[in-house]
């Protein structure tokens, strides 16, 4: 059937062919005006005046408030605090999810159905019910203290309102996208592929490094940087379960907006978010625009 | 009933079908045969209206309809990949074009029932098209297209993601159902004994080009193209220069009556006899396929050659043997020179080799 | 490479442990009337809580507003992007691709910065606060679902199943009403559904461009689990997220690799 409608010019199927181009382009344009606008107004249009305006002080074209962004401590130890959460939670939840993966990919049977099923569940729950029950679950006097207790482990002390709560609710949530985009990538490597790897004396190290690994690079690319941007702009898991301070931006810009009031410094928070994400987000996009172009 | 008249279409600047004209008869069944690429589907889309012509007129029962949109038409289209609507059942799917025409309710399920039976599937109405083997699904295809009675029934190779004993039963079965209903009928093919077996008449296209309309039997017998010659069964092809009306053919000379100039020299596997006056070659392979034995050859300037002969007749494999040829279809520039029967050697010496 | 049963069981048990234990505490303290430490299971069940809740204005107001939010947003996203998605899927025009890119490349952006800049424009239009303000942002998180998914939806369907019907006289409105959009019809309930539920527990953009005026259920969720009663946040939970974690599981079959992956360009 692919042959078939190439034969007749892609995928536009005939009865389109018979308005002309130019009134398919003019449908075409006419279907996709209201979302694009929506996109624009609610990306491009805010961003834009946001930048502008942060560096507009009284009148006058001046970068006073980044210089002071970038002198205050407290600011600067929440940018610092937030990228590092994003960073290890990030590479955490690849590392786990590899692991998932690998295991998955080579084993077959319930166990494995079962875990991978487990994987996938973060994505019927959404953040706010996990936190919460994070919170319930690893709090004070939660389930989990209850489960050591009754296994003689009386030390416990409760992640919650440290950094590593945040951080479990982070790989907690990311674990289903690399696990499914891993576990795809690594059932592409035949048997027969990690057997001639292991024909040739290359012991298991080296053919994760050399056979599976290449394979699924691209997705770990992909991957990191789609989990470190949602985790540094967080607000919902670092607000219930995260430390009082350091906060993560998402938290700070809230309350600076919220209950200071002071729009113009929750904006400069919001700008010096944003150009860091768009390097990161710059990279995803040039990946995946990468990958798109191989397809076509 | 249908007239192609120098239909072209071209996607993008390439062209895909260029000037093709011919005119099918009522009842007949028509198949377009080339390899894949060569314009059959898209000259096909042209006739169903789903693509539209760039040039040229197409006429059924007098009618023109060059500018009707495929809805308009009275044709219906046999898909490749059958086109079956998974989310209605067999009966729907076979009523679809009956609901369309606005046919009452219990007409269509009376047309509906009388055609699933005609195809064999009267049991499988309720059915869903996942729920069909590959065979029912075809045939349930094609007999959504015969319940709106089209004047023309399309068919888009539509065996082709069969398996070969289950394309060979369909063939089989259209060509008995399209005889009873005397259905006007094309039928799109790269399966060049499938064309053999079904057409009354076929279309060889080649690059977007007719290159011959002619029965099967003609076709084979009197190719009037290189293209056709050399596509249709098997051939010995020899490239040689004509000149004062003798051709050096596989090393021995023949007495050609052709115009000076290149020239195609093309003889069947069977129209090959031996004759101690014929090109000198070595027997390389003896293939017993048993109505016929097949002999590979090689002459001495290293052509390949291949002769079918009674099994009593065949070499012993590495004896030099002399072949003449019974008949040789002389070619020019891809066009016929001449069809030659029984020529003679040449009994002068030294013609240009 | 084949490990024993004993190391598949371990990684079983502690993903169990970690992925379900945490809701299962939820669900255990929703019908809890008593749990003191450091009983391991309440000592006395019960759906006390739960009438007691079901009365409160507090508490039924900011769930209708939700129902109410989510909806309107919801169906006026795919009231756009679905006609959209058509258009990406089966016509050519200039700027397609960049356009349908554009969509993936918002997901780059840090959400919560984005409705910063958007409550900073809406404060000076005076729509912070206001119902339509905070459907309009929450419309933004719909776009992305109802965007691919259906896209990759029509772009699935054979151009020869509408051909098919095409040839056989079918008007052009007919073969989209009768064919393609039966077709496509599973894929766009899912994108509802997909978009539906994350609207619905939307906070971001209710927080920023909503309160203190509009409340949403999620907001009603985190100021109820700040409460010394633990119940009330659990049985909010458990009342909401289960109907939506069953609608979300019909929606399993385009939760794929290959759909996640192309949704996210992966």
């Amino acid at each position: 059937m692919i042959r078939f409608a190439t034969k007749s010019g892609g995928h536009t199927p005939g009865q389109q062919q018979r308005t002309g181009p130019g009134q398919e382009a003019l449908a075409g344009l006419a279907l996709v005006a209201l979302p694009v606008a929506l996109l624009l107004t609610l990306t491009l249009w805010p961003t834009v005046t946001m930048v502008v305006s942060t560096f507009l002080v009284d009148g006058q074209v001046n970068a006073s408030r980044y210089v002071y962004f970038f002198s205050d401590a407290y600011s600067l130890a929440n940018l610092r605090y937030t990228m590092e959460q994003g960073l290890v939670s990030a590479l955490s939840a690849l590392a786990i999810s590899f692991g998932i993966a690998l295991y998955l990919r080579f084993s077959a049977g319930r166990i494995a159905t079962m875990i991978h099923a487990l994987s996938l569940f973060p994505l019927f729950v959404p953040s706010i019910i996990i936190s919460y029950a994070l919170v319930r679950f690893l709090g004070p006097n939660g389930l989990f203290q209850l489960l050591l207790e009754q296994v003689g482990f009386t030390h416990y002390r409760t992640p919650y309102l440290t950094p590593v709560g945040p951080f479990l609710a982070f790989v907690w949530e990311a674990l289903p996208l690399p696990v499914l985009v891993l576990s795809a990538g690594l059932t592409q490597v035949s048997d027969h592929a990690v057997e001639a790897a292991r024909d040739l004396g290359a012991g298991p190290f080296r053919i994760l490094w050399e056979v599976l690994l290449p394979q699924v690079r691209r997705s770990l690319l992909i991957a990191f940087a789609l989990i470190f941007l949602g985790i540094i702009g967080a607000y919902t898991v670092p607000y219930m379960l995260g430390p009082a301070a350091p906060e993560m931006m998402g938290v700070f810009m809230q309350r600076t907006l919220g209950n200071l009031h002071d729009a113009d410094a929750a904006q400069v928070q919001a700008v010096v978010l944003m150009v860091i994400s768009s390097v990161v987000g710059g990279f995803y996009i040039a990946t995946m625009l990468k990958s798109q172009g191989g397809e076509r | 009933m249908l007239q192609i008249d120098t239909i072209s279409k071209a996607f993008a600047g390439t062209p895909a079908v260029r000037e093709v004209s011919f005119t099918v008869e009522r009842g007949e069944l028509v198949c377009l045969l080339g390899p894949s690429g060569c314009g059959k589907s898209t000259l096909l889309r042209v006739i169903s209206g789903l693509t539209d012509a760039d040039s040229g007129s197409i006429r059924i029962e007098g009618a023109d309809m060059t500018r009707a949109a495929a809805n308009r038409r009275p044709t219906a289209m046999v898909f490749q990949s059958h086109a079956l609507w998974s989310h209605m059942t067999v009966a729907q799917n076979v009523g679809f074009g009956l609901r369309v025409r606005g046919l009452p309710k219990a007409e269509i399920a009376e047309k509906v029932g009388a055609v699933l039976d005609l195809v064999g599937l009267s049991a499988y109405g309720k059915r869903l098209p996942a729920e069909l083997s590959g065979g029912q699904a075809q045939r349930v295809a094609l007999a959504r297209c015969l319940v709106v009675e089209p004047k023309v029934l399309l068919m888009d190779e539509p065996f082709s993601a069969l398996d070969a004993h289950l394309r060979k039963s369909l063939r089989e079965e259209l060509k008995s159902l399209q005889r009873r209903l005397d259905l006007t009928t094309i039928f799109v093919t790269h399966d060049q004994e499938e064309a053999m077996e079904l057409a009354d008449r076929i279309v060889v296209m080649q690059a977007g080009r007719l290159e011959q309309f002619a029965a099967p039997g003609s076709l084979y017998r009197n190719p009037q193209t290189l293209g056709v010659a050399q596509f249709i069964g098997a051939m010995n092809t020899c490239t040689t220069t004509v000149s004062l009306g003798q051709a050096n053919w596989y090393g021995q000379p023949l007495r050609l009556a052709l115009p000076d100039g290149e020239a195609a020299l093309l003889c069947r596997p069977e129209d090959l006899y031996t004759d101690p006056r014929g090109a000198r070659a070595r027997v390389t392979r003896v293939i017993d396929l048993g109505p016929v034995t097949k002999v590979s050859l090689m002459t001495a300037d290293g052509d390949l050659l291949t002769w079918t002969c009674p099994r009593e007749a065949a070499p012993d494999v590495d004896a030099e043997i002399t072949l003449m040829p019974r008949r040789l279809h002389a070619f020019r520039d891809g066009a016929l020179l001449a069809q030659i029967e029984r020529p003679e050697p040449a009994l002068l010496e030294g013609v240009p080799a | 490479m084949k490990r024993t049963p004993v190391g598949g069981l371990l990684i079983l048990g502690t993903m169990a442990l970690a992925m379900i234990g945490p809701i299962l505490t939820v669900i255990l303290w929703a019908f809890a009337v008593k749990w003191r430490y450091p009983h391991i299971l309440p000592t006395e069940w019960g759906m006390k809580f739960w009438f007691g809740m079901l009365g409160r204005e507090t508490i039924i107001t900011p769930v209708l507003t939700s129902l109410a939010l989510t909806s309107i947003a919801t169906s006026a996203a795919a009231l756009i992007c679905w006609p959209a998605a058509y258009a990406f899927a089966r016509l050519k025009f200039p700027g397609r691709q960049l356009m349908l890119f554009s969509f993936i490349a918002a997901q780059a952006v840090p959400k919560f910065a984005l409705f910063v800049s958007i409550a900073v424009i809406f404060l000076r239009l005076g729509l912070v606060g206001s119902f339509w303000g905070v459907a309009l942002v929450q419309m933004l998180s719909a776009v992305l679902y109802m965007i691919w998914i259906p896209t990759a939806a029509f772009r699935g369907i054979p151009p020869a199943l509408e051909e098919a019907a095409f040839d056989l006289g079918a008007s052009r409105l007919r073969v989209f009403l009768q064919i393609t959009l039966p077709q496509a019809l599973p894929a766009l309930a899912a994108s509802y559904v997909l978009a539906f539920v994350s609207i619905l527990f939307e906070v971001d953009g209710a927080l920023l461009i909503g309160a203190p005026t509009v409340t949403t259920m999620p907001l009603l969720l985190m100021s109820l689990s700040a409460q010394v009663i633990v119940q009330e946040a659990a049985v909010l939970c458990v009342l909401i997220w289960v109907p939506c974690f069953i609608l979300l599981l019909l929606t399993r079959r385009f939760m794929t690799a290959k759909g996640i992956a192309q949704g996210f360009g992966a």
